[in-house]
């Protein structure tokens, strides 16, 4: 039979282990010991999503779904997880949304800087427009718009600043005799490529490779389609991100292939499916760390034989091996490359007919 | 000499420490942990994170004392938008969203030309953000353009704009039995969804009586159509093809309020007027030239591009697909 005495040896033994543990498990500490395990646990995504809804907070129980759907009406907005490589935590917020004025500057989220090259042309103000409005959804987006022109002119000056987006205006002209189609003795150079390799420069005079500024380079031209969705695929690229682009390549669309390890190992094109880096302009982006330190990747000018130009740029930064896919595993559709018609100005006549101070 | 190790003063001396050990733990309750570095800057990049969402709200705040009364004051902009399933059609409705976005107190309506809702378009809507209504109706064969006709043949979406116009004309009767004559505000605009709009066209339209007319670019074959406008009225339509059609400007040009939609129960879109001619058939039963309101600056600023988009390319497709081998048809573009 057990002795009083032995029996209260025993609780006195047991009682400060338990009362350690159970303590040690309720305190301030646990919460640490959980972020160190971030993504897993706490997904809390935080996003400033153009929504016009009131101000709340979300927060999910993670099961990797992406699932922010609202209960009221039509509400779903632009919401995705943003859980980075680093596994920080992040919180949801959906914020009244201003109107035509671009997100708040985070100092978090690594800045997008897309660059644009443009050329004047009847529809030049139109598409300018309306990628202005589409930019003006994305937080801490940056765009570098490099003119094809001797000056930078008024129109597109004047419209960048009136859209409130952080902007770069810049300009090079293309030599004339690059322009010439059909010109066997002096071979075209693509289409803005002296201007994406301005705006390359300039970023890398801009900003140094060991600042901890974070910012992922995105070429875009001004008469493509861009989902909102595409922009957060690329800002958690490490090297070289990848995802497919519609209408390119006389297909209804172009992409990657990507293999059950979730690596890129071929392309899934007709035109030449064996160039090294079978893709469109609108389907990579890199990180601005890889551009600032391979200063010597620039855009071929000339000898580039046509679907080329981005492999002549890619293959200085990255191998196949490094691409990362996005969207789903090269799987959805968030760019496509369309492209506008050439307006009939047939009634203008040699004269012109409307008012050449009227701005189009 | 060997100790005399009594049991007692093991448990003793085993009750203390452990004792001690556990106060020791309770004291570092308060404490910061001795983190590794890696833990530190997750730390702050979670303060600093609280610090930015702080800050947003209070900006977001801030800056809109202004506008936050003014939203629930605003009449609705009603956007009818007849689209048809095509390759670009995604593509075209996704940026078009984009710009609504920007536009406050806005409601959609899409009407697609097909006998069924389709689910690219219910879910693009879904997912757009914006207030929305999904219509459908099927333009009979004949109004139909047939593979080859060029554009202006016949016109286009005059069913589905009548179909919307429908929708809004039930939707005002049953709510002005709620409101009174107030369910009226609103103004209605036709907005095609390969042209281009800036936001500012949306502020000039809202104020709109009757019908309000502006600039558009690149239609007409020219730079752009315009009204003229002398002492704030219209005397004359400046355009280059066919000047004296009833109203000679383009869907894009002028915008109706909802009491005029609403108190002309009759006034639909022709579908068969003849090419050019389908905006006359609509505006010519409501209002006169005379009773039109400029806006954009007096009709001096395009606000609105008639941009039209190429059709994709698709022979390497075709050619893929009569081998069985095209594009996967599940993946949606």
């Amino acid at each position: 039979m057990p002795k009083r005495r032995d029996i209260l040896a025993i609780v006195l033994i047991v009682l400060p282990w338990t009362l350690l543990i159970t303590v040690w498990h309720q305190n301030a500490i646990a919460p640490l010991l959980a972020i160190r395990k971030a993504c897993h646990h706490l997904v809390r995504d935080f996003f400033i999503i153009p929504e016009r809804l009131a101000i709340h907070r979300h927060r999910l129980a993670d099961d990797g779904a992406d699932g922010h759907r609202e209960a009221g009406a039509g509400a779903a907005g632009d919401s995705k997880e943003y859980c980075s490589p680093d596994k920080d935590i992040v919180e949801v917020v959906r914020t009244e949304y201003v109107y035509t004025r671009p997100p708040p500057w985070s100092d978090v989220l690594p800045t997008i800087h897309v660059i644009t090259p443009t050329y004047s042309r009847p529809v030049q103000k139109a598409e300018l427009t309306r990628l202005a409005n589409t930019f003006l959804h994305v937080a801490n987006l940056h765009w570098i718009l490099v003119e094809d022109s001797q000056r930078r002119t008024p129109l597109v000056a004047r419209l960048l600043r009136e859209t409130g987006l952080n902007y770069t205006h810049l300009n090079v002209e293309t030599p004339r005799n690059y322009k010439l189609r059909g010109d066997t003795r002096d071979p075209r150079i693509p289409r803005g490529t002296m201007q994406r390799n301005l705006a390359l420069r300039w970023l890398r005079e801009t900003f140094s490779a060991n600042s901890s500024q974070p910012g992922i380079v995105y070429f875009a031209d001004d008469d493509n389609t861009y989902s909102l969705e595409l922009f957060e695929e690329m800002r958690s690229t490490r090297k070289v991100s990848v995802w497919p682009v519609a209408f390119v390549g006389g297909l209804r669309y172009e992409s990657p292939k990507v293999n059950a390890a979730g690596k890129v190992y071929g392309w899934k094109t007709v035109f030449d499916p064996h160039r090294p880096f079978a893709i469109d302009m609108a389907g990579f982006a890199i990180n601005l760390r890889l551009v600032l330190l391979k200063p010597q990747a620039y855009f071929k000018l000339r000898g580039v034989k046509g679907g080329y130009q981005e492999s002549s740029l890619l293959r200085d930064l990255v191998t196949l091996n490094d691409l990362e896919p996005k969207a789903a595993n090269c799987t959805k559709i968030l760019v496509w490359h369309t492209r506008t018609e050439k307006p009939v100005l047939v009634n203008e006549g040699k004269k012109g007919f409307t008012d050449p101070n009227v701005e189009i | 000499m060997r100790l005399k190790l009594k049991l007692k003063t093991v448990f003793v001396l085993y009750f203390m420490v452990s004792l001690l050990g556990l106060v020791y733990a309770l004291m570092q309750l308060g404490q910061r942990c001795d983190c590794t570095e890696h833990d530190i800057i997750k730390d702050r990049t979670i303060s600093r994170l609280r610090g930015d969402l702080h800050k947003l709200q209070e900006e977001a705040k801030r800056s809109d004392p202004t506008k936050a009364p003014k939203k629930t004051n605003l009449p609705p902009i009603y956007v009818i938008t007849p689209t048809y399933a095509r390759l670009v059609q995604k593509a075209e409705l996704t940026r078009l969203s984009q710009t609504f976005l920007h536009v406050p107190q806005l409601h959609w309506i899409v009407v697609e030309d097909s006998d069924q809702p389709t689910a690219l378009v219910r879910n693009l809507l879904a997912e757009s953000g914006l207030a929305y209504t999904q219509l459908h109706i099927l333009t009979p064969k004949e109004r139909k353009l047939q593979e080859g006709d060029p554009s202006w043949l016949k016109p286009r979406g005059a069913e589905q704009r009548n179909e919307g116009l429908r929708w809004l004309r039930e939707m005002a009767s049953t709510s002005r039995g709620q409101q009174g004559a107030a369910a009226d505000s609103g103004v209605v605009y036709f907005a095609d969804d390969d042209n281009t709009y800036s936001v500012k066209l949306f502020d000039e339209m809202r104020d709109t009586r009757g019908v309000s007319v502006w600039p558009v670019g690149l239609v007409g074959g020219m730079r752009f159509e315009s009204p003229v406008v002398d002492g704030g009225k219209v005397i004359r339509f400046h355009t280059g093809w066919r000047p004296n059609r009833p109203f000679p400007i383009d869907m894009a040009s002028f915008a109706v309020s909802l009491h005029l939609v609403v108190t002309n129960p009759d006034a639909v879109f022709d579908g068969d007027a003849q090419m050019g001619f389908l905006e006359s058939s609509f505006l010519q039963s409501i209002i006169t030239m005379e009773e039109l309101e400029p806006k954009a600056d007096m009709c001096t600023k395009v606000l609105v591009w008639h941009t039209r988009t190429e059709k994709p390319k698709m022979k390497r497709e075709d050619a893929l697909h009569k081998q069985g081998l095209g594009s996967d048809p599940n993946v949606e573009v």
